[in-house]
């Protein structure tokens, strides 16, 4: 696929802010996410982390603060070098797992047809559904349709892919798949967005940023969180915990 | 150029044909609400055929208005128009692609009604055929188109019925499918006069009463164009990105 020659960090949030009428969703949010790595969302629900990918993707615009992805703003002419997948699992259920993967090749640009059928093959491939590639997407479990979701939205091979909330409902095994998959692709420089309130898929993140009411908590790689609880036995979890405390303090102080 | 119609039109009608159920109720029941209406008019040839213009005109907006009107709602519903504002297509593309996807459809529809009106419920008309499918196709774009609008409005598909008393009611009742406009209270035939209903079954009834060309009904003609452009503009603007609820 055509890459955008660019070098510069995949994303640039500066003091970006969003609220849906009275709610805040993303409160004067800034963030630098360098290419070529996975980059977690963590953070209860409601805590901005959709708002946040949907401003990243362009389905929104900041009502202040400035987002730039791949160093420009977002916009369709970029999309195609971007790849989102929804935390609805976004299908068309009347179609085959087939025929969605190809349609989303097909709008993404895929024109060459040898190469699209390549990339389709490749794409249900990864999320072990080729044998089931002929059935309705209705006919399938909640997790298959993640499965499915997940394919149509790297089959264009985008070099800065938003992954909203992909691992729910997918079983451990096929967990673990999915992030060597991840891996495999920040190898080859792809940057990935992935937001979870897992700690399972924290850990696996190179960085990550704890969310809380649309704002950054902390952020860090996996291990500088939970060593900054001062606490070696600390896993991620508690990590979230010991930064929420620490906020609460901050804003009762004041 | 856009280029992406296409793709979104082949998908349109993947959809449709791959869900045989509702394929099949497309086509009989409105030819089975045809087939009613005719035999509830009493042993009278010449006075069905006085009404089948405009009850053709009237199938062929409330079949495509509703076919479109739900199709695209559930897109807006079930993510998946989300997804596409996400890639690199246009309103353009989105409004051109479904438009053409479901445009065979309803026009499909509408002409398996039109020729079964004329030769199993033997309907007479003047006129030439190929007039009236001309005809009907720009009451189907116009029809489709409104149905994408529509569908902006609605949350769910329960909201969406709800729309076809509000846009379809009215016109059946304003816009000379039962009794002429010009019998009207004066307020509504003004009213009539935005109704794009109107100038449908106006026009239909010029070709198959009266014999006359599309050249002859231009004015009703001309009127519905203007409705189909502006209705569309409507439809492209309901599917700005960064604006997502």
């Amino acid at each position: 696929m055509p890459r955008l020659k660019y070098t510069g960090p995949a994303i640039e949030v500066k003091e970006a802010s969003f609220h849906y009428k009275k709610i805040k969703a993303v409160d004067d949010l800034s963030l630098e996410v360098p290419q070529g790595i996975s980059f977690g969302l963590l953070g209860p629900n409601g805590s901005g982390k959709t708002t946040l990918i949907r401003l990243l993707v362009g389905l929104l615009r900041a009502k202040s603060g400035s987002v730039r992805t791949i160093g420009r703003p977002p916009s369709r002419k970029i999309s195609r070098f971007v790849g989102y997948m929804p935390q609805l699992s976004s299908l068309y259920n009347e179609l085959s797992i087939y025929q969605n993967v190809d349609f989303f090749a097909r709008i993404y640009g895929v024109r060459n047809k040898a190469r699209r059928r390549k990339l389709v093959e490749e794409a249900i491939n990864l999320v072990d559904l080729w044998e089931r590639r002929k059935d309705s997407v209705h006919k399938l479990s909640g997790g298959m349709k993640q499965r499915v979701s997940l394919a149509c939205a790297v089959v264009h091979r985008p070099q800065l892919l938003f992954l909203d909330e992909p691992t729910v409902g997918v079983d451990p095994a096929l967990r673990v798949t999915f992030w060597e998959y991840f891996r495999s692709l920040t190898q080859r420089g792809v940057t990935i967005v992935i937001s979870s309130h897992t700690m399972d898929d924290a850990a696996h993140c190179d960085r990550l940023i704890f969310m809380r009411q649309g704002r950054v908590i902390a952020q860090g790689s996996p291990d500088e969180l939970t060593r900054a609880t001062g606490d070696p036995k600390a896993n991620l979890e508690d990590a979230f915990l010991y930064f929420v405390r620490r906020e609460e303090g901050k804003s009762l102080a004041k | 150029m856009p280029s992406n119609a296409f793709p979104i039109a082949g998908r349109v009608i993947h959809q449709l044909v791959r869900d045989r159920r509702t394929l099949a109720l497309i086509i009989i029941v409105p030819l089975v609400v045809m087939t009613l209406i005719s035999y509830s008019f009493p042993e009278n040839k010449a006075m069905l055929s006085l009404y089948a213009p405009a009850l053709l005109a009237t199938l062929a907006l409330f079949f495509s208005f509703l076919l479109t009107g739900i199709s695209f709602l559930r897109e807006r519903t079930q993510g998946t128009m989300e997804r596409m504002m996400a890639s690199p297509v246009s309103r353009l593309d989105m409004v051109l692609g479904y438009l053409l996807g479901f445009f065979i459809f309803a026009l499909t529809q509408s002409l398996i009604v039109l020729m079964f009106t004329i030769y199993v419920l033997g309907v007479t008309y003047s006129g030439d055929l190929w007039q009236i499918f001309i005809f009907l196709i720009v009451i189907v774009t116009m029809a489709v188109n409104l149905g994408i609008f529509a569908s902006a409005f609605a949350r769910n598909e329960f909201q969406m019925i709800q729309f076809i008393p509000l846009i379809i009611f009215p016109q059946v009742f304003l816009c000379g499918v039962i009794w002429d406009v010009e019998s009207m209270h004066k307020v509504l035939q003004w009213i009539a006069k935005f109704l794009p209903l109107k100038y449908a079954v106006g026009g239909m009834e010029g070709i198959m009463i009266q014999g006359s060309s599309l050249l002859d009904v231009g004015f009703e003609l001309g009127i519905l164009v203007a409705f189909v452009v502006a209705i569309s503009i409507l439809a492209a603007l309901t599917l700005r990105r960064g604006s997502a609820g």
